[in-house]
């Protein structure tokens, strides 16, 4: 038996063991009560690991939004309780509405849901959105009229892609009380990380496009390219002008179409690009005045699971003009050398062919004209040759001059008379003119000067008809002055018009020139008198035109070596002022 | 009968030749005259109204084809027979002047004057 004396004692600790146990009992169901919390967060965690490896790898590098908000939707049921979770996007042109139910729901239920989204997006954009037209999808459970329950339990979440606004996603319950802010965290979570990967994805291909447009931006080709359906995708500004399209954007394809179906279908041999999967190249087409070599081939994906797939094709027009200008010039030049050479050798032959066959031998007069003609014929071949030579050696930078002192003046008026006779049976007048402070010599290569001058003023009676003038004048030009003061001060006649230089900016020297009455040469011509290859060019050199034409261009060749500097002037219907100078 | 033919050719050197030609082969047929530009070419051609004219397309100045332009324009221009001269290189203006009623062409480097003094028999005949 206990003694009484100890009941206190006893009772205290029957009261304290009760405490300890009920302590326990609290503390561990505590504990467990933590534990599980702990698992189920770590569940929650794995799960929300889950699904967004599930999104990554279902949506892959998809940057469609819609398809990856579609993947979210179908696997919220797995953690979340919901009678319909919806998503609502906006379009430019129309809201996009898609609720998944999980739970059949009255129609009203729907409309309940789609009136709340549409007012929320209205608020967040801050514009009304009422009369938009919504294109409603409804997928899931079965609706059904019986049921009345309203929306009880209702959250949304905002879709920001790139900072930007694009929809809502919400889930709603007939049951209530659900969804407190802090339960919809991994929503939240779900929502932002496939926003975030979306929006570093958008930012990848749109510096990708803009490193692919600025490229196409700035090639000189026209470039311009179609999807499968032959609907252009891309067609940059070299393109337009190709078609000469004026609007805004890009054109379609049947802009190109249209615009080639003369030359060119363009349609066909993009099918076959496509289709064959080859390159197509038609080396030369002629439109707009202008020569394209047109490149067709068909484009493919190097990337991603599309890898290897045909997505389009793509156009180039390269414009090769300019080389089949010149292409074209250096024919011109060289039939124009074949001709040159031809008319002389034919001649000579003919030559050869009269003296054996006629009785020209047995006569002496016409046999040295004979001879004599076979001498000119020979030497205007000479000649020929040796033009070649000069503009051979100039181009080689090895043409040599001897400079001498020589009596510009006397060789000017030498030549003038040279001309006399030339002149008189052309009937066309032939006059010098001097200045009167000429130095007395000049230091110069005698024989290439009277080559220059003979070259001046054969060309001015060339163009000059009967009961023109021919004036060759020669002055001093003052470094400063203006020329054209200079030569009317000795009346010399003075073409000006489409003269490069007036003059103040050349060093003092003596000046030379020639002014025609003939028909002139027209402003485009007169920059490319002195090129040796557009000299030829069907636009300068028409068939009213004999000769090489490589006389200017060794005449420029020999002032230049002088230090001098020739430059011409001419009104159309009036006449023309070839000049050059010497340095003194 | 003499039959008049006019040669118009800035290649002094050929026309003679050709003019030397036709009168020595034609024996006496022909009376030829020649011009150096198509302005002296008119202005002989509306003097002596030949029969035949040889005309070269590559003159400076007026050129063979406004020469025949302004010719053909004229009443007693309108049929004269005329044989264009050419080269090579200039087969391609022929159609400009088959418009104009050309009757022949001689290449001049490669016809031998046989083959030139043949082909104006045969349209003087």
């Amino acid at each position: 038996m206990v003694p009484r004396e100890l009941y206190p004692t006893l009772a205290l600790l029957v009261v304290l063991y009760l405490v300890v146990i009920a302590f326990s009992y609290w503390g561990v169901r505590r504990i467990r009560k933590g534990v599980n919390e702990k698992d189920m967060e770590v569940k929650r965690r794995l799960y929300e690991l889950a699904i967004l490896k599930e999104i990554s790898d279902r949506t892959g590098y998809s940057l469609n939004i819609k398809k990856i908000l579609d993947v979210i939707v179908g696997s919220l049921n797995q953690f979340l309780e919901y009678s319909a979770v919806s998503y609502m996007l906006l379009e430019p042109a129309k809201v996009i509405f898609k609720a998944d139910l999980e739970r059949s729901v009255a129609p009203h239920f729907i409309k309940e849901v789609r009136t709340r989204m549409l007012g929320s997006l209205s608020a967040l954009l801050g514009k009304d959105l009422s009369q938009m037209e919504v294109e409603e999808t409804i997928t899931g459970a079965i609706m059904i009229d019986v049921t009345e329950e309203p929306v009880q339990s209702y959250f949304n979440i905002p879709l920001v892609i790139g900072g930007e606004l694009v929809g809502v996603l919400t889930i709603a319950h007939t049951k209530a009380g659900l969804y407190k802010e802090s339960e919809m965290e991994i929503l939240y979570k779900i929502v932002n990380q496939a926003s975030q990967a979306v929006t570093k994805l958008e930012e990848v291909v749109k510096t990708e496009q803009g490193k692919i447009a600025a490229m196409l931006e700035s090639m000189l080709e026209g470039v311009v390219m179609t999807d499968r359906e032959y609907h252009v995708i891309a067609a940059n500004p070299a393109s337009k002008l190709v078609i000469g399209y004026k609007g805004e954007g890009t054109p379609t394809i049947f802009d190109f179409i249209d615009t080639f179906k003369e030359v060119l279908d363009i349609r066909s041999k993009l099918e076959e690009a496509i289709m064959l999967d080859k390159i197509i190249t038609v080396p030369e087409i002629f439109f707009g005045n202008k020569y394209y070599q047109i490149v067709v081939s068909p484009v493919k994906s190097n990337v991603g699971f599309t890898k290897g797939q045909t997505l389009g094709g793509v156009v180039i027009f390269h414009n090769i003009t300019h080389e089949k200008e010149a292409e074209k010039m250096r024919n011109d030049f060289t039939s124009m050398m074949v001709h040159e050479l031809r008319s002389p050798l034919g001649n000579i032959k003919k030559i050869g062919e009269m003296m054996r066959s006629s009785k020209v031998l047995e006569d002496r007069k016409a046999t040295s004209e004979y001879v004599s003609m076979l001498y000119d014929s020979s030497s205007s071949m000479l000649d020929l040759v040796n033009d070649l030579l000069d503009v051979a050696k100039l181009e080689a930078g090895k043409f040599a001059i001897e400079k001498q002192h020589i009596d510009i003046k006397e060789l000017l008026v030498e030549r003038v008379k040279f001309y006399d006779t030339t002149a008189r049976s052309a009937g066309i007048n032939l006059k010098a003119l001097e200045g009167n402070d000429l130095p007395n010599t000049v230091e110069a290569d005698p024989s290439r000067i009277i080559q220059v001058m003979n070259n001046l003023l054969s060309n001015a009676f060339n163009h000059t008809r009967k009961g023109g003038t021919v004036t060759a004048s020669c002055f001093v030009h003052k470094k400063g002055a203006s020329m054209v003061d200079e030569a009317q001060a000795i009346a010399a006649p003075w073409r000006s018009e489409g003269m490069s230089l007036n003059g103040t900016t050349l060093a003092t020297s003596v000046v030379i020139a020639v002014t025609d009455t003939g028909e002139g040469i027209t402003e485009e011509n007169l920059t490319r008198l002195f090129n040796k290859f557009t000299q030829f060019s069907s636009s300068v050199r028409s068939s009213e035109h004999k000769g090489t034409g490589l006389g200017l261009v060794i005449v420029k060749g020999i002032v230049e070596t002088h230090g001098g500097f020739i430059g011409v002037g001419s009104k159309q219907g009036v006449g023309s002022t070839f000049y050059f100078t010497i340095p003194i | 009968m003499t039959k008049k033919i006019l040669i118009i050719d800035d290649d002094r050197i050929f026309s003679k030749i050709l003019r030397d030609g036709l009168i020595g082969g034609g024996a006496g047929k022909y009376e030829v005259f020649t011009a150096f530009d198509g302005d002296e070419g008119f202005e002989v051609a509306s003097r002596e109204k030949p029969d035949l004219i040889m005309l070269d397309m590559m003159m400076p100045k007026v050129t063979g084809i406004e020469f025949l332009k302004k010719w053909r324009a004229e009443e007693i221009g309108k049929n004269t027979p005329v044989i264009v001269e050419t080269q090579l290189s200039d087969l391609e203006k022929m159609s400009e002047g088959v418009e104009l009623g050309v009757r022949g062409y001689i290449i001049k480097s490669d016809y031998s004057l046989d083959t030139i003094l043949r082909q104006v028999e045969d349209i003087l005949k």
